[in-house]
């Protein structure tokens, strides 16, 4: 706390300029939060909707239950309601930094339209903030270089989203996604030769069958022609004009 | 009757197909007299262009103290940031919050503590790393992140050792680009003789690494019984994080670097230069040279003997390795092909950096800036692959120490060309005195690798980790040099390293050196190939019909 109130007051005191800029902003040895907001309401909103807690755990180990990824958030997706005040406990599970951003907020509340929290290592936060009545998904995730990519992905929905983000680990497809080596085995083999011979006998089937196939074709376009015919006098009365009706 | 016209039918085709291979048109066909024009490449494509220095910030250039740090003047176009060098110096524990505020290094990236000597300096010195990916992959999109140019248009994968940093690590919201503190190479570091520095590894890679302190003294275990060499079995997992303690007993120039699957994780950036300074009274150290290049802070030892002192990074890039990071995303497949599919005993180096640049970035922040009479301090460091042969032109320097251990005055050694193996350091005096020996007066001298692949990117010259030692009244106010605009205007260029611009394809010679032209095609001899063909084909045809009818009828 005492670091925190040296913070303000140098920024205060010596940087008028800056203040501005860092105005959201508190930071000591273990951490920082930028533009928390407890009670300014969004302009499209009378008032809070609903007050929820989460937690978000941040760490290498959360990464375990999926494949090809090596961080990750506890969570991959919240949904709040519009107008809701989101109290969030960030806590950092690794003995490395790791930030939860979420971005896309509205720039006169949030500056530079983000909600950010960074821990230096273990350890926690809390935060809160209030999200606009909009039906939107916001981007929630670890800006490390590499992090995001690696796995560090969530999204928040208000009121149900406008949609999914991609490469959220076990939720959505990436838009970039790797290639591997396909398991083929005799099995998998064998079903391919069946396939293929059963293929070179196509054309004999149809060969042998050639009238069979004929009957069974014309009798569908009859059929097709006389469901037509039946439509067409019902709908109009005008005569039938390219006769094939009759 | 069938038989003759038979004969003469395979007579006809025959011959017409042998007429058809004659007179084929060729993809290169040779000139006739007058050789296609020269054709011009398209210089004024914008998306290719760079500007040559893009002076951002002039007002770090200045000599200035901060927070009573004394920063030398850096004339450079892009000087280091002081208040990068002023919290380098002091720890992010004694520098102002407002200072503090115009770097991105976190609050706990630096904490020096405990003048233990009583000599008026700190002694007690932590200091964070952490492990940054550039130019990385991502599974968003066709492109990558987090990028930072070794020259134009140049982006290959690297990792560095970065001082902790805090809040965002692009250059802004709209940007794809690193921010500054996140470049190559890896840091230097510099810490004073007998101090206790606690170097703690942060693995914010995806990878296991380790650091292991080269010539540097330190005990093999931490005074916890722990690992303190860096080595492969003792590896940093993602998301952990290991302290390697050192009260070093001998000053001189060394070198830190990962030692896990070493020939790759080395050559992917993972090494940096480690110095050691001489205990001297209230001798408070630059401790992270961001960047390399000039000591904006020097040491007491170095301001009583030398007026200015550089560190000098050399680095090479195999791009095939390079692009491992780029082209897959799952770190089980980046670990793969790193480790199993790639072979550094087939590789070859593409890139050559001096301070993370190949030329002409070097121009930007990797130049040695003198006057005459100077006595200037290189630390020169080979983290290479192979070895250097590095040579400054227009003067000859003397070897004060090898692998930072002094030569005896009586043997030191003063030469023009300086070869240094992989991983070994020379540290140099270079003396500006217009006496025909040390130095041939001013100029803009080049000063690179004299191997012949050292000045080449991907095999193009002028590029590599050529740079040049520049006389300051030949340097203009943004600090680039003077006399260079027409080399500038071809080679900041993305199009000239992407090989897509001739090399004197502008100016007086260029109808005579520049890009030969295409050939317009033969069109007589294209219809009448055209015509031949078609020909065989109805000719072919019409035996097998005709072939047909016979066996109805």
């Amino acid at each position: 706390m005492k670091a925190l109130l040296l913070v303000l007051s140098l920024l205060g005191a010596s940087h008028p300029a800056s203040a501005m800029n860092h105005g959201g902003m508190m930071m000591d040895e273990k951490g920082m939060i930028m533009n928390a907001n407890n009670d300014k309401l969004p302009s499209d909103c009378q008032k809070i909707s609903e007050n929820v807690d989460i937690t978000i755990h941040a760490g290498q180990k959360h990464a375990f239950k999926f494949t090809g990824k090596m961080f990750a958030f506890d969570n991959q997706e919240w949904n709040v309601k519009p107008c809701a005040k989101i109290n969030i406990t960030f806590i950092n599970d690794d003995q490395i930094r790791h930030q939860l951003m979420i971005h896309g907020l509205p720039g006169y509340l949030y500056p530079e339209g983000m909600f950010h929290l960074e821990l230096n290592g273990e350890g926690q936060l809390q935060a809160s903030l209030i999200m606009p009545s909009q039906k939107k998904t916001y981007l929630v995730h670890c800006e490390l270089p590499q992090h995001m990519e690696k796995g560090m992905k969530a999204q928040l929905k208000v009121d149900g989203g406008d949609g999914d983000l991609p490469s959220i680990p076990g939720l959505t497809k990436p838009i970039k996604a790797d290639t591997y080596y396909v398991n083929w085995t005799q099995l998998s083999l064998s079903v391919l030769v069946f396939s293929a011979l059963l293929g070179c006998a196509i054309p004999f089937f149809i060969i042998l069958n050639s009238t069979r196939i004929k009957d069974f074709y014309t009798q569908m376009l009859n059929k097709i022609n006389s469901k037509k015919c039946a439509e067409k006098t019902k709908v109009s009365t005008l005569p039938d004009q390219d006769n094939s009706c009759k | 009757m069938i038989l003759k016209r038979t004969i003469l039918l395979i007579i006809l085709i025959s011959s017409l197909t042998s007429l058809a291979v004659f007179i084929a048109p060729r993809l290169q066909e040779q000139a006739n007299i007058t050789p296609p024009q020269t054709v011009y490449a398209d210089s004024k494509d914008n998306n290719s262009i760079v500007i040559p220095c893009p002076n951002e910030h002039p007002e770090w250039r200045v000599a200035q103290v901060i927070d009573s740090v004394t920063i030398e003047a850096a004339p450079a176009c892009e000087p280091d940031n002081p208040y990068d060098i002023a919290t380098s110096v002091k720890g992010t524990n004694n520098v102002s919050m407002a200072t503090l505020m115009q770097t991105n290094l976190a609050q706990d990236a630096l904490t020096m503590t405990d003048d233990l000597d009583h000599d008026g300096d700190p002694d007690v010195i932590h200091i964070k790393l952490e492990v940054i990916e550039l130019n990385g992959g991502t599974p968003d999109g066709n492109f990558l992140i987090n990028t930072f140019d070794i020259a134009p248009g140049i982006q290959p994968g690297l990792w560095v050792y970065a001082p902790k940093s805090r809040g965002m690590a692009l250059k802004n919201f709209n940007s794809v680009v690193a921010n500054p503190m996140l470049r190559a190479p890896s840091p230097v570091i510099r810490v004073e003789q007998g101090d206790k520095v606690y170097i703690t590894l942060e693995n914010t890679h995806y990878l296991p690494h380790t650091i292991h302190l080269h010539g540097v003294d330190h005990p093999w275990l931490t005074s916890k019984g722990e690992d303190n060499d860096g080595m492969e079995e003792h590896a940093v997992f993602p998301g952990k994080s290991h302290t390697y303690e050192i009260k070093p007993r001998h000053a001189g120039t060394m070198l830190y670097h990962c030692h896990v699957q070493t020939a790759q994780h080395f050559m992917m950036g993972l090494a940096g230069m480690f110095i050691v300074e001489e205990n001297q009274p209230n001798n408070w150290l630059q401790t992270f040279n961001i960047g390399a290049g000039q000591v904006r802070h020097p040491s007491s030892t170095v301001k009583n003997s030398y007026s200015q002192e550089y560190d000098l990074h050399y680095q090479s890039v195999d791009k095939k390795l390079a692009k491992i990071i780029q082209d897959a995303n799952d770190p089980r497949l980046v670990a793969e092909h790193m480790s199993r599919d790639y072979n550094m005993t087939e590789s070859f180096e593409n890139y050559f950096l001096l301070n993370g640049h190949s030329f002409p970035y070097t121009l930007r922040d990797a130049m040695i800036i003198a006057s005459d009479n100077e006595d200037i301090k290189l630390h020169v460091a080979n983290l290479q692959r192979s070895a250097v042969a590095i040579h400054i032109h227009g003067h000859k320097a003397t070897i004060t120490a090898l692998d930072g251990v002094d030569q005896p005055t009586a043997i030191q050694i003063t030469r023009d060309v300086f070869d240094i193996a992989p991983a070994q350091r020379t540290d140099l005096h270079l003396l500006t005195k217009n006496d025909g020996l040390h130095s041939y007066g001013p100029g803009l001298w080049m000063f690179h690798d004299h191997t012949a692949t050292g000045t080449t990117t991907d095999g193009l010259e002028p590029g590599g980790n050529m740079a040049i030692l520049a006389y300051k009244q030949l340097l203009d106010e943004q600090g680039m040099p003077k006399m260079h605009d027409e080399l500038f205007d071809q080679i900041f260029n993305k199009n000239y390293y992407a090989k897509k611009m001739a090399i004197w394809g502008e100016g007086t010679f260029a109808p005579l050196l520049g890009d030969a032209g295409l050939l317009t095609p033969n069109y007589s001899r294209v219809i009448l190939f055209g015509l031949t063909i078609g020909l065989i084909i109805g000719l072919l045809l019409l035996v097998v019909l005709a072939y047909k009818r016979n066996q109805k009828q």
